[in-house]
């Protein structure tokens, strides 16, 4: 149960991050982009109402976010340390700061709820619910990372709350937007909505990009200060994926600020209405992947507090040198008996049998990666469609092989039993979930390939892509090995930030026209081949 | 076994792992000032962040994987941790550390360390 208590408590930290930029960007987006109270008479209730529940929801869904991130703690401390926590966890900054907002978030909620949904067109209550909203913002101060540090925790706390302010700002907008052209779509609002909350939207976005920025750059040099430390250590490392996204997310919003630029020389809806929209989507996706990679952040040790254990520029860089990729796996019984001495503590012998199953594994699955990609590009010749779309049945047969090399001490192979292994091990549980996603994820992409009629079936592909890059930055930790394991989350995260962009290029492929959608399928593709590359050349520090 | 993350998100999907790692020991004494053999010592450790002894757990980890619980006190310096060591015999050991920071990140550490005859 450790193993799965430590997963979901990896998570929430993005899940809460979400929620509280839903109603914090929300109020922030009332505020400063829909000014309700100047009665624009493009404002209907039916607009008006749907910004104030998102911002209702977001508050309520933070109390049950920051309530569960105590009951996991709670959870994961019981398992891991086999004793209850209590009464002592009563008296940690964690229990007393996380009850705090989880109350203060509560008040929130009751106040918009009570007393803003009713007078949404007054200046007040937005006022009110903004300066309540400040205490819940303060009190998350107590529970970041500079909350624990031994100097200048004041200056670390006020900068990491002001950078999530800024990022709340921008990915709470964010999904406002979404809301209104949910309400497009249904021409509930009037046409020239849609235009004019995108461009207010753009000088509130700015000023959350250079609020970023501005409190991000002292934040990175405090936490990590040399070259070496960005790039041979977990925390440079994520700190770099962030950079990475957040680049896909400007490259996205420079999209959009360039067709509501054209709209209002042209006066064409053409681009707002086909694109705009979609890009948006696009744009969601890597913001919630930049919390979740943010809150995973959180939890790396900064690389300043562990310069005798970064790795070189050398080390990083071999570890996607490319090399001929291991055809020969070492027999199941070489594993085994290397097994016991590799996991000792003391007296810890280097399995190099495990080492070779490991980048056998890898690089098999880099060989299934890099053919499926090779066929998805020729899916896009006229000539090879008919046979060449059928690419996602690799994932099927790699789902298979994942089946019986994942776990090797369990069965098929291993002597533990399939049921005793799949429920009394967390980390088993979990490969053979990951498994079964991956076949049934080659079944149902190959049906939506084939079908006539796919419906919402395509939109899975893309949707549990990002899901997954998500869910590897967000649980990118260190073990006891710092440096063997940053060496192995290296290529972990650049998978990571490829499977975003496979996400976002398959999803603008299905929503963009021509040729937009085209390009997009053909970076989504790339993006596939290059997952499928790292894999193909792994290998894995001997430990 | 040897974790097979890598491969199953290259698939797209989650993986598991163990332990993070947000408090971390940056100094400790048994670099500078070696455990005596079948004598009684401390060694003090110091860590990047404040931790919280009463959620934290310490083990003395001997031949065999022999876990056995030791004495964790607060030192005296903020992020300062003592930690009391029976009389050792000739041999190598592991100190395991189970932290809770006061950022809530549960860390695991693990220190090797060899007690040696001095002549």
């Amino acid at each position: 149960m450790e193993g799965i208590a430590d997963y979901l408590d990896s998570l929430i930290g993005g899940v809460d991050l979400t929620f509280y930029a839903i109603a914090i960007g929300g109020l922030l987006w009332g505020f400063f982009v829909l000014r309700p109270w100047q009665d624009d008479a493009n404002y209907n209730t039916a607009l008006l109402e749907r910004t104030g529940y998102l911002i209702q929801f977001g508050a309520m869904a933070l109390v049950i976010t920051q309530l569960a991130k105590i009951g996991l703690k709670i959870w994961l401390m019981a398992v891991t340390l086999g004793k209850s926590p209590f009464p002592a966890f009563f008296n940690t900054m964690q229990f007393q700061a996380g009850m705090a907002r989880a109350g203060l978030a509560l008040i929130l909620f009751f106040y918009v709820k009570n007393q803003l949904m009713p007078h949404l067109r007054q200046r007040q209550p937005w006022l009110n619910a903004t300066l309540l909203a400040m205490p819940l913002v303060i009190s998350a101060a107590w529970l970041v990372h500079g909350a624990s540090r031994l100097e200048d925790r004041a200056l670390l706390m006020t900068l990491t709350i002001a950078h999530q302010m800024a990022a709340a700002a921008w990915v709470g907008g964010i999904f406002q937007l979404l809301g209104i052209w949910s309400l497009k779509r249904q021409n509930a609002i009037a046409v020239e909505v849609w235009p004019l909350v995108l461009k207010r939207f753009a000088v509130l976005g700015t000023a959350a990009v250079l609020g970023l920025v501005a409190t991000g750059t002292p934040l990175a040099w405090y936490y990590i200060r040399t070259f070496q430390g960005f790039i041979g250590a977990g925390y440079g490392n994520l700190l770099m994926v962030k950079i990475i996204m957040m680049g896909l997310a400007l490259g996205l919003a420079w999209l959009n600020r360039q067709a509501v630029s054209d709209y209002f020389q042209n006066r064409s809806l053409h681009t707002l209405t086909a694109r705009v929209p979609h890009y948006i989507e696009a744009e969601t996706l890597v913001l919630l992947t930049i919390l979740f990679t943010a809150a995973s952040l959180a939890s790396q040790p900064p690389s300043v507090d562990i310069p005798h254990l970064t790795a070189t520029w050398d080390e990083v860089l071999n570890m996607f040198h490319p090399r001929i990729p291991r055809w020969e796996s070492p027999t199941h019984e070489a594993l085994l008996a290397g097994e016991a001495g590799r996991v000792a503590i003391v007296g810890q012998v280097p399995s190099e049998a495990a080492t070779a199953w490991s980048d056998y594994n890898h690089n098999i699955s880099g060989i299934f990666l890099t053919v499926m990609s090779f066929f998805a590009m020729l899916s896009y010749h006229p000539r090879c469609h008919r046979w060449a779309r059928l690419w996602p049945v690799g994932f099927m047969a790699l789902g298979v092989f994942l089946f019986f090399r994942s776990d090797a001490e369990s069965w098929p192979l291993g002597p533990i039993g399939f049921w005793d292994s799949t429920f009394n091990n967390g980390e088993v549980l979990q490969h053979r979930i990951a498994t079964l996603l991956v076949f049934v994820l080659g079944w149902l992409e190959t049906r939506a390939r084939i079908s006539n009629d796919p419906g919402i079936l395509p939109y899975l592909f893309p949707l549990l892509a990002a899901f997954g890059g998500m869910m590897l930055l967000a649980h990118s930790h260190v073990g006891f090995e710092a440096k063997t394991a940053f060496l192995i989350q290296v290529g972990h995260t650049m998978m990571g930030v490829f499977a975003l962009i496979l996400a976002c290029g398959r999803w603008l492929e299905l929503k963009l026209d021509s040729p937009g959608n085209n390009i997009a399928g053909f970076v989504s593709v790339f993006a596939l081949f290059q997952i499928g590359t790292i894999l193909l050349f792994y290998r894995e520090p001997l430990y | 076994m040897k974790s097979l993350r890598p491969i199953l998100f290259a698939a797209l999907l989650a993986s598991s792992g163990a332990g993070f790692g947000h408090a971390v020991v940056t100094h400790h004494s048994l670099k500078l000032k070696p455990v005596p053999v079948n004598q009684a010592s401390q060694v003090e450790l110091n860590f990047n962040s404040q931790v919280e002894l009463d959620l934290s757990e310490v083990f003395l980890v001997s031949a065999g994987d022999v876990m056995t619980p030791i004495n964790a006190l607060p030192g005296g310096k903020p992020g300062q941790v003592m930690l009391e060591l029976p009389a050792l015999a000739p041999g190598e050991y592991a100190i395991k550390l189970k932290i809770f920071a006061a950022d809530g990140h549960l860390s695991e550490d693990l220190l090797r360390f060899f007690v040696k005859e001095t002549h």
